[in-house]
């Protein structure tokens, strides 16, 4: 496979540089050596003007009309399988033929190198991409190494939350991939037409310094969490699901019974901060109707969130083996009722409820209609970013081969209804999958074993929620629910602006997570949290308000 | 002190303790310490074990994992072993701890012996780098470089050659080398012996122990080797056994970002496998190592006491 250096015949000289080279990188202390003059400490912004003039022309790519139309940034929902396809695409994406090297994360074994999934995709696209699927688990460590040692491969899949780990991307990023602008900005998006279809607030956040660098993959719901429930044991037992705090905590009373092996809740940590109304989208920073900006761990109710939960724990509502973090399997428990409610991703419902209506045909995996924690009294819902992953393209190959690899991405960004996007989502009809009634693909074996979201990843899609004839209600129980919650969602002063954490904040975040773990799990007294806060301030708290604050007064908010 | 002042065990025996007969209390409590601790090495290779032998059913009713068997269910094993994905991991795992123990060893005893003999041509110098590395290591990014530069990459050198000597290792095997007693070298250096002979027909046949817990050091090693992967072998026919173990365990979680989980599009439509599955995985990278280790048992002890109060 693709990845070895040029060169790769080494004879006693250039080993001689080679371990010179080494010595430089570890004198210069590690990651991103040589990228940039200064440190990324201070932080850094894209403003929102520079954001708006470099993105593409939105020019809608949808084939089908939906069936539940999402108020966006909720994805639409498709109750059925489209009953015919269309071919969006019909020229080559790579004329020239040579192999493209991509790297994307999966989170499960890798698929084998020989994969029929692989050839179909590629012999359609008219293009070889060899991948190197890593583990999404270990993906930063993987890409701190090729981003310093600078051996990338021509597609390079990031995900959002591994930029914010990496040292100094902002800089490096200009140093090792393709300013995407000359291609893509305004209606030069034209020449790719479904690239042209991807929304355009996860385009602005493709920015860095100014320049357009990557092709996004928008996010299908804009919550970081969902609240879910055992709504099939919760109606067999007559408890309606919680509409306020007090409701809540009746609910976790109810449904535990440490005697049967019954616990109400897994970690609901994060619904409960929204709950109370604690805010902070980006990053827990809020703007207050003042105009101060302050951070979530300064306000009321995120202590009220904190006291709450601490309660909980304390009168041991929680599955004992996530209170200790024991590594207990908070699906499993889950599936197998020892849990009732816990609070995870949107995207695992699909992937909980599917398995478990195997075994158990009345599971019935449901979202709580949020709701605040006083009658009358609004909740607060998070919005997660527009974009969660992104593609960049090698800097340097010149503008064919760039071109090239846009138009695999292009084709990559192909919308329900097409051949294309079943063949990427789903594999070769008879092989990977074959068709229930209704006309939906049911996957086998070989598409478990060969299928790891490759081509999915790689070039964003206009984002859908589906359903299947095993969970009819899906697809609306997800939009509608969704729709709801759209209007609680956090206004962010800071949207459409690129905000880079300074390394400072970003340093002392996971140690005060850290210790608001340890009030919540009783290991530390509520009465210490303000001087965390203090702690926090000093180290490095002051110091980011004071970035986020002016990142808003530069950009006139 | 006067004589009758002489402390006198309380006991009536004059003799040792250690020559006493064992009281019922503390007979007893040996034998409870014991079991305790047999069992807390039993109950959790019993689970994996028993809950790689449950359907989904069973999993899902007990919660997570199975401590009582309710049925043997071998599919979970199916599966892996006709993914190809396992076994082509357990071969290359193979491969790696084979070659690499037996290459680790050869330039380790060469250079335990080399250094262990007095007024070696450098020996003062050489063996003042090889302690430097105890200090200094190299860092990711310039190993990742050297091999990569090295042309290493989806190479399975790459798993052998960066961890190929252990200066722990290379100092404990030195520290042997140098308690035999320099009669025999001189012995055999008149019987007309050179250094190779010397090396392998007195000193090595002496320190079979020695060797045998060094062997055994670089094997788990080579066996657990997993980051070294993660760098340097992309492709998915080369990984090693830990890290498909890995990929196993860890499928399907969400990673979390500060404070939010982060639902992954595209997992939902890829049932992550079960419980059983993983279960059936660390069941068959453990199986090895129970299988060597109790040939290797015996220089244990002696070995790695050997090693720790000569040096």
């Amino acid at each position: 496979m693709g990845n070895t250096l040029p060169g790769a015949s080494t004879n006693r000289r250039n080993f001689l540089g080679l371990v010179g080279l080494g010595a430089v990188s570890l004198a210069s202390g590690g990651t991103l050596a040589g990228c940039s003059k200064e440190p990324g400490a201070k932080g850094a912004a894209t403003t929102a003007e520079q954001a708006a003039g470099v993105v593409p022309t939105f020019k809608d790519s949808t084939l089908l009309p939906p069936d539940v139309k999402g108020i966006r940034p909720m994805a639409d929902g498709y109750v059925n399988y489209p009953k015919s396809l269309v071919d969006a695409i019909t020229e080559k994406a790579s004329p020239s033929g040579k192999p493209i090297t991509a790297t994307t994360p999966w989170w499960g074994p890798a698929p084998p190198a020989a994969n029929k999934l692989n050839e179909a995709v590629n012999a359609d696209m008219g293009a070889v991409i060899n991948f190197s699927i890593q583990d999404g688990n270990t993906y930063g460590d993987k890409l701190n190494t090729l981003l310093a040692a600078r051996d990338v491969p021509e597609l390079t899949c990031i995900p959002g939350w591994e930029i914010n780990k990496l040292a100094r991307f902002s800089e490096g990023v200009q140093v090792l991939f393709e300013d995407l602008t000359p291609h893509l900005a305004g209606d030069k998006v034209n020449a790719y037409p479904l690239l042209a279809g991807l929304d355009t607030k996860a385009w602005q956040d493709s920015v860095w310094g100014g320049k357009l660098m990557a092709v996004p993959f928008p996010t299908d719901a804009p919550y970081p969490s969902v609240l879910f429930y055992r709504k099939d044991v919760a109606d067999e037992r007559g408890i309606a699901a919680p509409t306020t705090l007090d409701e809540l905590y009746d609910f976790g009373k109810k449904f535990t019974n440490p005697a049967k092996g019954e616990w109400a809740f897994g970690d609901i940590w994060l619904e409960v901060q929204q709950i109370c109304g604690a805010g902070g989208s980006e990053n827990g920073w809020i703007k207050q109707a003042d105009g101060k900006v302050v951070h979530r761990y300064e306000i009321p109710e995120f202590k009220r969130a904190l006291e709450f939960m601490t309660k909980l724990y304390a009168e041991k509502l929680i599955h004992p083996d996530l209170a200790g973090s024991e590594g207990g399997d908070v699906m499993t428990l889950f599936k197998g009722g020892k849990i009732f409610m816990y609070a995870t991703g949107g995207g695992s419902w699909k992937e909980t409820w599917r398995p478990a209506v195997q075994t158990n045909p009345k599971f019935n995996m449901q979202a709580v209609k949020v709701f605040g924690a006083d009658k009358g009294q609004a909740p607060v819902r998070w919005q997660s970013r527009s974009a969660i992953i992104w593609t960049f393209i090698k800097k340097g190959l010149g503008q064919e081969r760039t071109q090239e690899l846009l138009r695999v991405l292009n084709y990559t960004a192909a919308p329900i209804g097409s051949k294309e996007w079943e063949l990427q989502n789903y594999g070769v009809e008879g092989t990977h999958f074959k068709r229930d009634a209704s006309g939906a693909p049911v996957t086998n074996d070989l598409f478990v074993k060969e299928f790891a979201n490759q081509y999915v990843f790689l070039g964003g899609r206009p984002p859908v929620v589906v359903g299947g004839p095993d969970i009819p209600t899906y697809a609306k129980d997800f939009v509608t629910w969704g729709n709801d919650a759209t209007q609680y969602l956090e206004k962010n002063p800071w949207d459409g602006i690129k905000v880079e954490t300074p390394s400072q904040q970003a340093a002392i975040e996971q140690p005060t997570q850290d210790k608001v773990t340890d009030i919540l799990r009783g290991r530390t007294p509520i009465s210490e949290f303000d001087k965390i806060v203090s702690d926090w301030k000093a180290g490095g708290g002051d110091a980011a308000r004071d970035f986020y604050a002016k990142v808003l007064a530069d950009n006139g908010r | 002190m006067s004589a009758d002042t002489v402390i006198r065990p309380r006991r009536n025996s004059l003799r040792p303790v250690w020559e006493e007969k064992p009281t019922l209390i503390g007979q007893f409590g040996k034998g409870a310490i014991l079991t305790v601790v047999v069992l807390a090495v039993l109950v959790p290779l019993w689970t994996v074990a028993v809950t790689s032998l449950s359907s989904e059913k069973t999993i899902n009713e007990a919660g997570g994992y199975v401590f009582i068997p309710r049925e043997f269910n071998p599919s979970a094993y199916v599966v892996i072993f006709s993914g190809g994905q396992v076994t082509d991991a357990i071969l290359v795992s193979t491969i790696v701890t084979v070659a690499g123990t037996a290459l680790s060893l050869i330039v380790t005893v060469l250079a335990a012996y080399g250094l262990s003999r007095p007024g070696t041509l450098g020996h003062r110098g050489i063996l003042f780098y090889f302690l430097l590395t105890f200090l200094i290591y190299p860092g990711m990014i310039p190993s990742y470089l050297v091999v990569t530069g090295l042309g290493l990459k989806d190479n399975l050198l790459s798993l052998i050659l960066p961890t190929a000597i252990s200066a722990f290792n290379l100092v404990v095997l030195r520290a042997f080398f140098m308690s035999i007693p320099g009669e025999l070298y001189d012995s055999a250096r008149i019987d007309g012996a050179g250094e190779l002979r010397i090396l392998t027909r007195i000193v090595l046949p002496l320190s079979k122990a020695v060797t045998a817990v060094v062997g055994l050091f670089y094997a788990v090693g080579y066996w657990n080797a997993f980051f070294n992967a993660i760098l340097y072998i992309d492709r998915s026919d080369l990984q090693p056994v830990q890290r498909v173990l890995q990929q196993f365990i860890l499928a399907g979680q969400s990673p979390a970002t500060s404070g939010a989980a982060v639902a992954i599009p595209g997992l939902g439509s890829s049932v992550p496998p079960s419980l059983a599955i993983k279960m059936a995985v660390v069941v068959v990278t453990i199986v090895p190592a129970l299988i060597i280790y109790p040939f290797i048992q015996r220089h244990f002890t002696k070995g790695v006491i050997i090693g720790a109060v000569k040096g």
